[in-house]
């Protein structure tokens, strides 16, 4: 090889080659990418909501959504009414569940923000299904989820995900033997609210008590558990005054 | 307050090398001598201290859903998150070559003694990790990040001081012939790591007392929001 | 095999045993300790890693005579982080379910040394065709050790192998668990997949007393 590969001017050349090709490499599958992108993440949603009220297709164990293609009028069938709540305010919104928890929660840092809360409505077999979305962060990155309640405020089905739990520990918050735990779960004591915990005790395995306001924890993965406890907690809290109308 | 929080979390209970279990590889390699491992060590708090401030500055200005506002509204809606890991690393990459040539130009003795392990950092894990962390972790200020820079840097420091001392001393001991070197190596790191597992407790006793007093007092605001929503109710009915 | 020669079918071989990644080159311990709590993770990783160190050295070797020595990390760094991000995008857009069980893994990925450490030990010296062989041996190596691991974790820890519960069930108390057996919890967390790895270099290294180190 003639050329010098070590000359300070081929180096600099070779970076500014090599940073344009790998940004413009990034920026067009980015770019060109993003359509197709976000309609997954759009039917993803979807899907998940709905799996929180009860439409999917598990099977015996395992987690199976509504299909792609079904659950464009699946949604519109089941889920009746999008609310979006600030403050005291009330209105419908069809786009409701497109709003981004992640850019409301950094915006409500601002005292002055009033912050939306979406609120999904769903109709199944003549119960009304209440569904709250919920985010908060678990022991690597983000972890979110959707509670379904009915108008007794009973948790009847819940669907968690992360975006970085640890394979096997943390991620399992997504796996059936834990959401399942949830169905009939109570996070009010009379007027009080207690949230649902994550708990290590392991007084109830089988989980038969389903007021006593917790589930049975994943074995390592306490950060990532009492992180979801926290999440439930405090977004929970957040729909309790419009929630509570509901009960009364 | 928080610095001091931060700052303790960062070393004993989300210790880079025993909780998290990043940097692993130059921690197993570079460890047989105490003055190897404290070479390595001072240089990954160096390197840590710089590109922890230097990626939350690029996170925050830059990368974020939406941190381009401030060149005007209209940059507002690019999202370039997508690029934050080639981001992290290119610029941990180029303060380790940086810092390698400012070295080696104004203080050849601090470089003979530093410089050859400058190389093997870039390639650390705990480095990227420190500057993940700090983007996942949504750590807010600068100076929070160059305290978390710091802090990870002494907890790997400390990590790789200590069983570079022991394996200094276990030299001495009559460890099965199979298991010398390497396999003792992993096995005291597991035993190191179940120990640092105690310091958990540490700060989490203290946050629930704060919870519970908190959710007292939003419990009565809930009460209030009640009777307010109720009263709307009222009066549109 | 007519394809490969002796010599570049040891490029396999070797990494499974007498150099293995893990347990003797001592790279990509991170991930093996963090993702080895189930078998069904540790063969995705594996798979991913797999996939990336093949077509990464193929990169890097045929790139090494351009590549200029003082910048070479960072050029090696910006080769593995713009392969694994455009694979991650491909799939966000092709196949999603895919992309959802493997986005955990990316950042792993690209921080595992393993890649960067064959692109400098191997891909800046030889040959493409080379280069991928050894990159897939050496993955191959990795992945052995990881599904070892994962196997013990998994069945140990949680009474199962990939998911299914080969022990019997342990709430009910089933199958091993009527007869008093419970799950070893421990196994799940980090530091027993530091000591199993331990183990399995002392079984390595006493059926092959050439790889026994001096102190």
């Amino acid at each position: 090889m003639a050329r010098n590969t070590e000359s300070n001017l081929y180096t600099i050349l070779f970076t500014t080659g090599m940073v344009v090709i790998v940004g413009a490499l990034l920026a067009f599958l980015a770019s060109s990418l993003k359509g197709k992108i976000t309609e997954n993440k759009r039917i993803e949603k979807q899907q998940n909501i709905l799996y929180a009220m009860g439409v999917n297709e598990n099977d015996e164990t395992s987690v199976k959504f509504v299909s792609k293609d079904k659950v464009a009028s699946e949604f519109s069938t089941y889920i009746t009414k999008q609310l979006i709540i600030t403050g005291t305010d009330v209105v419908e919104d069809d786009m409701a569940y497109l709003i981004d928890l992640k850019k409301e929660t950094a915006a409500a840092k601002n005292e002055n923000y009033q912050r939306r809360l979406p609120l999904f409505m769903g109709m199944k077999d003549n119960i009304q299904y209440y569904i709250i979305p919920v985010r908060g962060k678990g022991l690597w990155d983000a972890i979110w989820g959707y509670v379904a309640v009915d108008n007794q405020l009973v948790v009847q089905g819940v669907f968690f995900d992360h975006a970085g739990e640890t394979p096997g520990l943390g991620s399992n918050i997504k796996e059936r033997f834990f959401m399942d735990d949830f169905k009939g779960e109570h996070f009010l004591d009379g007027d009080l609210f207690k949230g649902i915990s994550v708990s290590k005790g392991n007084s109830d395995p089988k989980n038969l008590d389903k007021t006593d306001f917790e589930v049975d924890a994943i074995a390592g993965s306490t950060i990532t558990g009492d992180g979801l406890a926290a999440m439930l907690r405090k977004d929970l809290k957040m729909y309790l005054p419009y929630l509570k109308t509901l009960k009364q | 307050m928080e610095h001091l929080e931060l700052f303790f979390k960062a070393i004993f209970i989300d210790n880079m090398v025993f909780a998290t279990f990043l940097g692993m590889c130059s921690y197993l390699a570079v460890s047989k001598k105490v003055s190897t491992a404290v070479g390595l060590g001072v240089a990954v708090i160096f390197v840590m201290a710089i590109t922890v401030p230097l990626n939350w500055l690029l996170d925050t200005y830059i990368l974020k859903d939406g941190a381009l506002a401030w060149l005007g509204p209209e940059y507002a809606v690019y999202d370039l998150s997508f690029l934050s890991f080639i981001m992290f690393i290119a610029t941990i990459a180029t303060m380790v070559q940086l810092v390698e040539i400012i070295v080696e130009k104004f203080s050849p003795s601090l470089y003979n003694s530093l410089g050859i392990f400058l190389p093997l950092i870039a390639v650390n894990c705990a480095i990227l990790g420190g500057s993940l962390f700090m983007q996942s972790r949504e750590i807010q200020t600068v100076g929070l990040a160059l305290n978390y820079g710091i802090s990870s840097g002494i907890g790997w420091f400390l990590a790789i001081l200590a069983i570079a001392a022991i394996r200094e001393k276990i030299r001495y001991s009559n460890v099965p012939a199979p298991l010398r070197g390497l396999g003792i190596t992993f096995i005291i790191t597991g035993l190191m790591a179940i120990g640092f597992m105690s310091f958990g407790g540490m700060l989490t006793g203290g946050e629930e007392e704060v919870a519970k007093e908190t959710e007292t007092v939003q419990i009565e605001a809930v009460k209030e929001a009640i009777d307010i929503a109720n009263n709307e109710k009222e009066i549109h009915e | 095999m007519g394809l490969l020669s002796k010599k570049d079918l040891k490029l396999i071989t070797d990494p499974l045993a007498d150099n293995n990644p893990i347990t003797i080159q001592v790279l990509g311990i991170c991930s093996a300790l963090a993702i080895t709590a189930e078998l069904k993770a540790s063969i995705v990783m594996s798979v991913a890693v797999l996939f990336v160190m093949g077509l990464g050295n193929l990169t890097i070797s045929l790139m090494r005579n351009i590549i200029p020595s003082k910048i070479r990390i960072i050029a090696q760094l910006i080769v593995v982080a713009t392969l694994v991000i455009i694979v991650d995008l491909v799939l966000k857009a092709f196949a999603y379910e895919l992309s959802k069980t493997l986005s955990v893994f990316v950042g792993l990925i690209i921080t595992n040394c393993i890649i960067m450490g064959r692109f400098e030990a191997f891909a800046l010296a030889n040959g493409p065709l080379r280069s991928f062989i050894d990159g897939i041996g050496n993955a191959l190596g990795y992945a052995l050790i990881l599904i070892i691991v994962g196997f013990f974790r998994e069945l140990l820890g949680s009474g199962s192998l990939l998911g299914f519960k080969v022990l019997g069930d342990s709430i009910e108390k089933t199958g091993v668990y009527a007869y008093g057996y419970e799950n070893n919890g421990f196994m799940l967390l980090a530091p027993m997949a530091l000591i199993t790895v331990g183990i399995i270099i002392w079984v390595q290294r006493s059926r092959n007393e050439a790889l026994i180190e001096d102190n």
